[in-house]
């Protein structure tokens, strides 16, 4: 036990947290902005990988890491517009569209990567670099938090920002204002002239972007090429933690932490005689069980109605 | 007597209705595929391949040799089983996505009994069966019932039961039932009798690992239609799919209806586990079912969740499938072309304002010619 807590509390292990939740973070918020918005966005995954590709590749290929982020960023965006194009031009379900798009992105990257390098695994082949670690001044001074803290990427520290910048965008913008109103009783919403459908398209657009830039850290941050699907299933997890988060910025953000420090530590425990895999699915039978007392407790505030037809 | 006149003019109306809804879906789904097969087609001109090539090799490659046409049918029947088992709670307009861990499960459990409990020939073939349609079933009672219960939204608990099983999956045969002094990671195999029969027993020609498998898949299509078209839980479950508050309103009690939908998907599920550890691999692997469950609701939703066609949609998408790696090893066109192309299906699918914007473009250009 005292060698968990050990690793538990060195700050080599604060600093895995961060950037091991670094993805989620991002990911979650991006659920978080469309399922506000009306919106579930199962396509986090897809986009992640498409942006997590594109970076590499065109990194890879013009030399310039800051033009292979924002190509990366790009490719998710317009995957997000493409979702609300489906979704609001041609009638798709929208859980059925994400599924139709994750598979697109899955085959299109691995089709992509093995025609340009003829490689099935990725693009390992290819030097792209990666984004740049921003060292704070007088950060490092700080004892424990001050070695975690210090020469993390710099899409990190967006993703730490993303929490305040989003509640704010929430509660205090009126962009937020439409986006929840819209999300929430859309007819209401477009009778005191909000333009509904302008509005889901940039939600989307932003769910995409944020989904992009966790898919262009895995590729170009955590690690400095893109692997085939090597996104594996962190696009899913972000959705738990949106709703494990109750749909609330700081509530995403917590959850999504939590995950981030669930799988670190798991990543930890394998040096120690206990099975990581086990330790890996606490976080999804916590969402599970907080899945259900949440569902649990909204049927008893709608006095027992059945909420299986909702 | 005119009452039988009108009843039978009724019935030979609803009738021509059923003939034509039917022309109408199987022509959609035909244009669908031509539709993604095209658009496949320019992406690989696009990236300078040669598509007239490759899909030479992708379409006639599967039939070529006897035991690529056993490859074919043995990636089919896991995949129609997949495809069976989300077709039944989308019928119930649950949006299932559990058939991962409910595929795992069920093949943790058939290979649990078809390793170490020692039953006599046919039996140590039903048992496990038996055994892995339960843990299906049981794995799909759990979303299912906190859907039906309590409201909790259905395709994250799936989503997260996934997540659970699979590394408990891993854990498992990487540790546990891991097959002692064995190098590379597997369990140990499955006794003789417990396997599914291979097809070559039968037919006297190679046809690689393709077994009985693939009747039973069969059977089971036919049953869950028969359940779905011929029995009052089928009714209950279309009901409940099309209006739920009606189906409450006619008496109905849906919450248990939608607790069905998942446990018969789940026992599908099962089975399809089933089949890969007793037919296929004869033992547990990790990464068993690779992304197959995910290609199982690009089935269904092909063939619009009815049993039937969802044979006939997973023999087609396995097809694709097996003639994506023989175009792949015969062409420089990688077989993930193949993914592409369904994923464009399953968009195309989905877009349902799609044939309507058609059409009413086609009536303004006829009323422009006029």
């Amino acid at each position: 036990m005292s060698a968990v807590l050990d690793v538990v509390l060195s700050s080599a292990f604060l600093a895995a947290v961060l950037r091991v939740s670094t993805p989620y973070l991002l990911a979650a918020f991006g659920g978080l902005v469309a399922e506000r918005a009306g919106v579930s966005n199962i396509a986090l995954e897809g986009q992640m990988l498409s942006a997590a590709c594109t970076g590499a590749l065109v990194a890879g290929y013009s030399g310039s890491v800051a033009r292979g982020a924002l190509c990366g960023v790009g490719v998710a965006t317009l995957l997000g517009l493409l979702l609300a194009a489906l979704r609001l031009e041609l009638g798709a379900d929208v859980i059925i569209a994400g599924i139709g798009l994750n598979l697109l992105a899955s085959g299109g990257t691995a089709y992509a990567v093995f025609t340009l390098l003829d490689d099935k695994g990725g693009t390992s082949g290819l030097k792209s670099g990666s984004l740049p670690a921003v060292p704070l001044p007088g950060i490092e001074s700080i004892p424990v938090l001050g070695d975690a803290l210090s020469g993390q990427n710099l899409v990190t520290w967006l993703a730490l920002l993303t929490a305040p910048v989003i509640a704010w965008l929430f509660y205090r913008a009126r962009f937020g204002f439409h986006l929840r109103a819209v999300g929430e009783m859309p007819d209401a919403a477009a009778s005191v002239g909000i333009p509904v459908r302008r509005v889901q398209y940039t939600g989307l657009a932003l769910s995409g972007a944020l989904a992009g830039l966790a898919g262009v850290f895995l590729s170009m941050g955590y690690v400095s090429f893109f692997v085939r699907d090597m996104t594996a299933g962190r696009g899913f997890i972000a959705l738990a933690a949106v709703f494990l988060g109750g749909l609330r910025p700081w509530g995403v953000f917590l959850a999504a932490l939590g995950f981030g420090t669930a799988e670190a530590l798991a990543v930890q425990l394998g040096t120690l005689d206990v099975p990581p895999q086990l330790v890996s699915t606490i976080p999804y039978a916590m969402t599970l069980v907080a899945l259900a007392v949440y569902a649990w407790r909204r049927t008893r505030q709608t006095g027992g109605e059945v909420a299986a037809a909702a | 007597m005119t009452g039988t006149l009108i009843e039978t003019e009724d019935r030979r109306e609803y009738k021509a209705t059923r003939r034509r809804d039917l022309a109408v879906d199987l022509s959609m789904a035909l244009a669908t595929i031509l539709a993604a097969l095209a658009i496949g087609f320019v992406v690989m001109l696009v990236t300078g391949n040669d598509p007239v090539e490759a899909y030479g090799a992708m379409l006639t490659g599967p039939l070529e040799r006897s035991f690529r046409v056993g490859r074919w049918l043995e990636d089919a029947t896991t995949l129609t089983l997949l495809g069976l088992s989300v077709a039944i709670p989308f019928r119930a307009r649950q949006i299932s996505l559990g058939a991962e861990s409910q595929l795992y499960a069920g093949a943790l459990a058939a290979a649990a009994v078809a390793i170490f409990l020692p039953l006599p020939p046919v039996v140590a073939v039903v048992v496990p069966l038996v055994a892995s349609a339960v843990a299906g079933a049981g794995m799909g009672l759990i979303p299912g019932s906190m859907k039906a219960r309590l409201g909790a939204n259905e395709i994250v608990a799936t989503l997260m039961l996934n997540a659970i099983v699979v590394r408990v999956y891993d854990y498992l045969v990487n540790g546990p039932l891991k097959e002692p002094g064995s190098s590379a990671v597997h369990s140990k195999s499955i006794q003789q009798d417990s396997a599914l029969t291979p097809l070559r027993d039968w037919f006297g020609i190679p046809l690689g690992r393709a077994n009985v498998g693939l009747l039973l898949m069969v059977l089971t299509a036919v049953a869950l239609w028969l359940l779905i078209t011929r029995t009052p839980l089928g009714y209950r479950i279309r009901m409940t799919g099309s209006n739920p508050e009606f189906a409450e309103y006619g008496g109905i009690r849906v919450p248990r209806v939608i607790e069905w939908s998942f446990v018969i998907g789940g026992a599908v599920a099962g089975l399809a586990g089933a089949h890969l550890v007793q037919g296929v691999y004869g033992r547990l692997e990790p990464g068993l079912a690779g992304s197959l469950a995910f290609e199982g609701i690009v089935v269904a939703l092909l063939a619009r969740n009815n049993p039937l066609v969802v044979v006939v949609a997973g023999l087609f998408y396995s097809y694709l499938r097996a003639g994506g790696d023989i175009m792949e090893q015969q062409t420089d066109v990688g077989t993930e072309i193949v993914v592409v192309i369904q994923a464009v299906i399953v968009l195309l699918v989905t877009a349902q304002a799609l044939p309507d914007l058609l059409k009413r473009r086609l009536a303004r250009k006829q009323v422009a010619a006029r």
